[in-house]
């Protein structure tokens, strides 16, 4: 028996919205040069990155991966983060309903804003999120000058 | 004491009405000899942050990240935020009392059993 996603007694406007929203998506998705339309692109790892007067933070989305094989590497003011998404369920006389997660193997790298010391990057991993702390070198971290008036 | 308009109005609330903004988690669906499996993809999500219900065959799934904690100044942002929302009408053919649910490294997984009476039996022949 096919499942059906239910989707509620919405609202005409509602409906209309969301039809709006998967145009645009879908067409923002078509003129994208970096991924491939209709979610073929392969999966990498959603990413948000901010800044610190003393350290880069790094959070990416890995639903589903055991941090402890993941690959974290700097070099230079480069981060790399390697892994894989392993489907769990790969067992036979499974039959399929829908698949809309997306797995395989990852690279993804990022340009650091800043110096960073890759001796005392740290990671942790909790709730599917790794959050990467990378302290910046003594000469890039931010300086208040003090203005000597006489 | 609190302001009396500070408080929110969700008197008859319907676990069934989306949220007004909302986000669709990436669910896999798959059925083996026991039951159904339906696997979703919610990174972020804590249990109390989570609530799973059925009503009338329609397994919901709804909740929302904790408060953002956020250090420094942003220079990428590509975190899928708020409120998450999810309905399934389910087959008729599983048990909705006996449903497993377990969240782990970001990702939620629910077990439904088969019925019994829909479990595969085998009728021994009688030879007289």
């Amino acid at each position: 028996m096919a499942m059906i996603p239910w989707r509620g007694r919405t609202l005409p406007v509602a409906t209309l919205m969301s039809l709006r929203e998967e145009m645009n998506d879908l067409l923002s998705r078509f003129w994208s040069h970096t991924s491939e339309p209709f979610g073929l692109a392969e999966w990498s790892p959603a990413l948000d990155v901010s800044e610190t007067d003393d350290a880069v933070l790094v959070h990416a989305e890995i639903p589903g991966i055991d941090p402890k094989e993941l690959d974290i590497a700097v070099v230079g003011n480069t981060l790399t983060l390697r892994g894989e998404k392993k489907s769990e369920a790969e067992q036979q006389g499974t039959n399929y309903h829908r698949v809309e997660r997306r797995y395989g193997a990852f690279t993804r790298s990022l340009r650091l804003p800043a110096a960073v010391d890759a001796e005392h990057v740290t990671a942790k991993a909790a709730a599917g999120v790794l959050e990467i702390r990378l302290p910046k070198r003594e000469e890039a971290k931010a300086k208040r000058i003090e203005i000597k008036t006489d | 004491m609190a302001d009396p308009i500070d408080v929110p109005v969700e008197t008859n609330h319907n676990p069934l009405q989306p949220p007004e903004s909302y986000f669709v988690p990436a669910t896999d669906v798959y059925e083996t000899a026991d039951g159904l499996t339906l696997v979703a993809e919610m990174p972020g999500i804590k249990p109390d942050g989570l609530a799973v219900t059925v009503e009338e065959n329609i397994l919901v799934i709804r909740g929302a990240p904790g408060p953002e904690v956020s250090d420094g100044e942003v220079l990428l942002k590509e975190f899928t935020a708020g409120e998450f929302y999810r309905a399934f009408q389910l087959p008729a053919d599983y048990d909705t009392e006996r449903i497993d649910a377990g969240l782990r490294q970001g990702v939620l997984t629910l077990t439904l059993p088969k019925s019994e009476r829909l479990k595969p039996r085998r009728i021994e022949v009688k030879v007289e």
